[in-house]
């Protein structure tokens, strides 16, 4: 008999992971009902067939016997490296990018060969903790659709031709000082490129300089700037906050500043154990992470936000500010915000995203004035940035057209993808005589220029480039290219008219004036430390007095354009784990959406996946429809980073292209239309998949609650007999912000494969860990929750009663134990584990023999082969490592010692593992918490895994913070 | 009434349910021999190696320590093979026109390993630690044999996961002083294993833990 799966607790609110399961549509039950949805698919003739083939792969079987000799090439050093350790990994400082900010990371190499990232634990503005642009990296690296060689018009060349080229273009510049000579580049804040741009300027001081930026901090230093008068950066103190009001402001979500402000919010959530160290107010018209943790949480769209701003600072007493008509429900927001910030000065902060551009940052800039959250919640910098004074797109492609251009040199930037649509910079860049692109990868752009020059990774190259505080990192190559590639500072360099120089050279030259005569020792610290010590000094600066108008927001719908949460504006487009990261909120792979609100798709009578028409202005595009619960009525998000087509072989061609709607006046928030369509698509999205069946899966408790724990389910089993060591994991729900740092960290360390949009909608994909994304209450202004959900390591595991082959077994520490090669694959295991953990290889997923990607693998850990079963192993290797370690000194493990990668990586240590029978430490004093509990208890499993229920601050007597 | 069976009936019926148990039995014998074999183990083999190092020259006659050639033994996973700077030490000095050297010679001139074939494999699954293996008082001999008496290096023991997990389950018997670590003479004392757990005693070996899966499968 069926059971109705039906998450009503006791008393308790409803919970529901997808809008499918709230209106009790009968298939979705079906698909519950299958444990892999996929494999109850087999048609009947399909069972002959299938038989068939077994009895062929028997008789192959034997072929597996026939393996080659273990007596296998063995290469030692000519000269070994002093300290190298053979099988041990070296240890490197350095850094990747993101939106032109650094990144600082330990990169573990292997014999060479970078496998993993990790955060830079002295670093001061990240301590150590990562996100997942920095965690996948390093399979960019090892990209096989790199650009591998130069070409021109498409045509192999050789760098000797370049470097001609360069030369015959250098003579041409020189006659006319470089009049028509254009460079277009992203954001840097890398000072030894800053030093390139203006010498080239000096050397041809008509040449022009533009920038170009389809997502990240651009926009907002020019909010920035035309609020306060000046060119600045914003820097967020979360970590003083009591209380924190945003405006359709992500500020918890991807970017460049994430890890900061997790860090920050974090540590400030967490300052006390009875109550929740801050509040959370958001006013968000498309729900994001941030929104999902805030108490208070508004829905309004995007054109309200001016409003909001204004009205805030008119209820708290900003000068200036007329009270505008606001909803009641914006009223009673408002309401709560002023009785939250009440005796607050100074510790309280306002923010605002980029909705309403800087009529509403202006208002959130004076409130924070007039609280006196300015200086002490609230920083201010010079721009990190450059280069200054630089030119926009829009410029450059005018410019263009009025044949003023001669010479495009293109860094790094792929604006034929990703610049609006409307400015066709794909036919610019055909009328410029000579064009230049330099890019990792021979992309939309590299196709149209005349060259297409291959640039090095920053794991592969010498650079050097600042954090979001300022603080600067040389990069140092990790690797030797292994293509014929060349870093930015080596083309600037021949640019520059410069003979062939040592890789670092630039880097040293811009650091000799400031190390000046300690130079050899003060780059080999900055080298160990992997940065220099000094964030960027403070600034004042007060809002600008005048007015701003708000946007012209007449349209029938704001259309909001944001990065997407995983290939940000499409420069990750190839990045396998990237694609298949399960977006924040909505858990969909491999393709974007176009996300409405529950209202607007009942209106249009269209369900997720249905196709429809955006219409913004003359421009359409068509998308699939997503069902976004608790997005304002009358907004639309599209998401950037897809619909490409020279991305790649993982890249192209998933999901739309939404730059082709996207205005070049209004980037950020349109006004448009929308129109069903009679097509629809399939979506690989992962929300339903893994489901657990139980009580109580999202918890919450408020302060009231916490002393009322309930005591350890009683058990006729005796506990489970311990060694010296029982390894235990607590996870805090308060403090996950649905990042999906950890997973990406886990797939870095465990080898887990991709498995490709077509198996991820089977429900086969592969992670090991998994944020469940669970709602509660209506659907359109639901209460959302991120729940980490790796292997529980139960005691008493159902798991290992199921297996035949004493696959999975128990060890004397706790760890719940499998065994790919006693495996035989009959997934008794995996059907029998309440928290749908368990994975299996379905195919053999991993990459042909001769692909780069290997060199990725942690060599630690097995790479699994098809018919076995695998899951989350505590990472194992770590344990086993630090047994080693502990014993070859004959001491006990510490505490601490033992980090998990999705630990290590998570940016609000939410995570915690360690010895529970060792009192003192964290995890089992985190046990010991008022939040603690495990998850689906009342089936006597015994997890090591558990929980810290988030704090529900919504009321009243959680305010006193 | 025709007879169905002949008077042999039961003759056959005998022989053939000795010989079908016989031979199922045999079989099971033959496969689990085969398993254990010199062949499947690949013990006794000595692969072809481009120069033919003795270890019983090295090691046996000269007496040079294991540690001096495989320098990484105590600090890592693996032993690690010598670069050719290590042949060089001495061959820049003896034996430099050898014709049987003329490899080692040529890996140092043109900067390419010496592409030795490796003799001491483990399957990928397992996971092995020599450093660990050593600091706990297990010798070289113990796995490795004789190496001493080898003129050409040939794998000494099947390295089958009996072989490893009779150790990881008694480890008592087989441990020595850590100043015999690499003395290929050594034999255990008649208390062998009065001796072995005061070694295990003093290193504090994990008696019951060893023979977990993820101690060696991962």
């Amino acid at each position: 008999m069926k059971r109705r799966i039906d998450h009503q607790s006791a008393g308790g609110p409803r919970v529901w992971a997808g809008i499918e399961e709230l209106s009790d549509d009968p298939q979705f039950q079906a698909f519950i009902d299958a444990e892999y949805p996929a494999v109850q698919e087999f048609s009947k003739t399909a069972r002959r067939d299938f038989l068939k083939l077994m009895g062929a792969s028997f008789a192959l079987a034997g072929l597996t016997g026939c393996e080659k000799s273990s007596f296998i090439t063995a290469l030692p050093y000519v000269d070994q490296p002093p300290n190298e350790v053979i099988g041990l990994p070296r240890y490197y400082a350095t850094a990747v990018l993101l939106d032109g900010y650094a990144q600082p990371v330990i990169a573990t190499a292997h014999a060479g060969r970078p496998t993993k990232l990790d955060g830079n634990p002295g670093h001061p503005a990240t301590q150590g903790r990562s996100d997942i642009f920095m965690q996948s990296a390093v399979l960019q690296l090892y990209d096989p659709d790199r650009a591998a060689a130069p070409s021109r018009h498409g045509e192999a060349v050789s760098w000797a031709d370049v470097e001609s080229a360069i030369g015959v273009m250098r003579e041409n510049w020189r006659s006319d000082q470089g009049e028509g000579v254009r460079l277009l580049l992203g954001p840097t804040t890398s000072p030894t490129l800053l030093r390139q741009i203006d010498a080239f300027r000096k050397q041809f001081p008509k040449a022009r300089v533009h920038v170009h930026a389809a997502a990240g901090h651009e926009a907002r230093r020019q909010i920035t700037a035309a609020v306060y008068g000046q060119a600045a950066e914003l820097h967020y103190n979360l970590g003083d906050c009591d209380v924190i009001v945003g405006l359709d402001d992500d500020f918890l979500g991807p970017g460049p500043d994430q890890v900061r402000n997790a860090l920050g919010w974090s540590q400030a959530r967490r300052r006390s154990s009875d109550r929740p160290g801050n509040r959370l107010l958001m006013a968000e018209s498309v729900p994001t992470a941030t929104g999902a943790l805030a108490a208070h949480r508004l829905i309004a769209d995007a054109r309200r936000m001016p409003v909001l701003a204004e009205a805030m600072a008119s209820a708290l007493g900003v000068a200036g500010a007329s009270k505008p008509d606001v909803t009641e429900a914006e009223a009673n927001w408002i309401a709560g915000v002023v009785d939250a910030c009440k005796d607050r000065a100074g510790r309280s902060l306002f923010v605002s995203g980029l909705s309403g551009s800087a009529a509403t940052a202006l208002w959130i800039a004076r409130i924070n004035q007039q609280l006196g959250n300015a200086g002490r919640t609230l920083n201010l910098t010079a721009p990190i940035v450059g280069p200054a004074d630089a030119g926009t797109l829009a410029d450059l492609v005018s410019d263009i057209n009025a044949e003023r251009v001669t010479s495009l040199l293109v860094f790094d930037c792929n604006p034929v993808y990703s610049a609006p649509a409307e400015l066709n910079v794909g036919e610019a860049i055909k009328r410029v005589r000579s064009s230049v692109h330099l890019g990792l990868y021979r992309d939309e752009t590299g196709a149209l220029c005349e060259w297409q020059l291959p640039l090095a990774h920053p794991l592969e190259s010498w650079s050097d480039a600042r954090a979001i505080d300022g603080t600067v990192t040389i990069l140092q190559p990790v690797i030797s290219p292994f293509y014929d590639v060349r870093s930015v500072h080596d083309v600037f360099a021949k640019l520059l008219g410069a003979e062939d120089q040592a890789p670092d050279a630039a880097i040293r030259e811009t650091w000799q004036a400031s190390f000046g005569d300690a130079f050899e020792a003060r780059w080999k610290q900055a080298l160990h430390d992997g940065f220099i010590a000094g964030a960027a000094p403070f600034v004042t600066a007060s809002p600008a007095s005048n007015t701003v108008a708000p946007p012209n927001t007449t349209g029938d719908l704001d259309i909001v354009f944001q990065p997407d949460p995983t290939v940000w504006d499409g420069r990750f487009a190839n990045v396998g784990w990237l694609q298949e990261l399960p977006k924040t909120l909505t858990t969909v792979t491999w393709s974007n959406v176009i996300a409405v609100s529950p209202a607007l798709a009942k209106r249009l009578s269209a369900a997720n996946g249905d196709h429809v028409e955006v219409t913004v202005g003359k421009r359409h595009l068509k998308g699939p429809l997503w069902i976004m619960p608790g997005q304002a009525g009358n907004t639309v998000a599209l998401y950037l980073g897809y619909g490409r087509t020279r991305a790649g072989r993982v890249g192209d061609q998933h999901g739309y292209d939404a730059y082709q709607v996207r205005p070049a006046g209004e980037p950020w928030l349109a006004q448009g239309s929308l129109r069903k369509l009679e097509s629809r698509e399939d979506l690989a999205v992962t929300q339903l998949h893994h489901r657990l069946d139980g009580f109580d899966l999202a918890r919450e408790v408020t302060p009231g609650q916490v002393e009322q724990t309930t005591p350890e389910q009683a058990s006729l089993y005796a506990p489970w007999p311990s060694s010296k060591n029982a390894w235990g994991m607590v996870i805090d729900l308060d403090s996950c912000i649905g990042c999906n740092a950890c997973v990406t960290a886990c797939t870095a360390e465990n080898n887990v494969p991709v498995v490709g949009a077509d198996q991820v909608r089977a429900g086969r994909e592969m992670h090991w860990l998994r944020i469940a994304r669970y709602y509660t209450g209506d659907v359109a202004e639901p209460r959302s929750f991120f729940e980490p959900v790796p292997c529980m390591h139960c005691e008493d595991a159902p798991c290992e009663m199921g297996c035949p082959v004493h696959a999975t077994t128990h060890n004397s520490e706790g760890v719940n134990q499998m065994v790919y090669n006693r495996c035989i694959g009959t997934r008794t295991c995996s059907s029998y584990c309440p928290y749908k953990v368990r994975r299996f290889n379905f195919y053999d997923y991993r990459s042909p023999p001769e692909s780069p990607e290997h060199a990725a693998h942690n060599p630690d850990v097995t790479v699994r082969s098809r018919g076995v079963m695998e899951k989350c192993t505590y990472c194992t290797q770590r344990i086993e490592a630090a047994h080693v370690a502990a014993d070859k000194e004959n001491r006990p493990i510490r505490d601490g010692e033992v980090v998990t990668a999705c630990q290590q990586a998570c940016p609000t240590k939410a995570i915690v593992f360690g010895d529970i029978n060792d009192p003192n430490s964290e995890v089992s004093r985190l046990k010991r918490n008022g939040r603690h509990h495990v998850l689906l208890e009342e089936l006597g499993t015994r997890p090591r895994t558990t929980y810290l229920a988030r704090w529900r601050d919504d009321d009243t007597e959680s305010r006193q913070g | 009434m025709v007879q169905i069976f002949s008077p042999v009936a039961d003759t056959w019926i005998r022989l053939l349910l000795v010989g079908g148990l016989s031979l199922a039995g045999g079989s099971i014998v033959a496969a689990v021999g085969f398993a254990h074999s010199a062949y499947m183990t690949e013990t006794d083999m000595r692969p072809h190696q481009p120069v033919p190092f003795s270890h019983r020259h090295h090691a046996g006659e000269l007496g040079i320590d294991c540690r001096y050639c495989h320098s990484n033994v105590e600090a890592g996973p693996q032993a690690g093979l010598p670069p050719t700077e290590t042949c060089m030490t001495c061959h820049s000095q003896i034996w430099t026109n050898a014709a049987m050297l003329e490899p080692v010679r040529k890996s140092l001139a043109d900067n390419t390993p010496i592409p030795w074939t490796r003799v001491a494999k483990l399957p990928d699954y397992v996971f092995f630690r020599h450093d660990i293996h050593i600091a706990k008082g297990v010798g070289c001999a113990s796995c490795h044999g004789r190496i001493d008496q080898m003129a050409l290096t040939y794998r000494a023991k099947a390295f089958t996961m009996q072989f490893c997990i009779d150790c990881h389950r008694d480890p008592a018997p087989h441990l020595r002083p850590q100043d015999h670590i690499t003395d290929m003479a050594w034999t255990p004392p008649a208390n062998a294993r009065k001796e072995g757990e005061a070694i295990a005693a003093h290193e504090g070996i994990r008696f019951g833990e060893l023979t977990h899966c993820y101690v060696c499968h991962r």
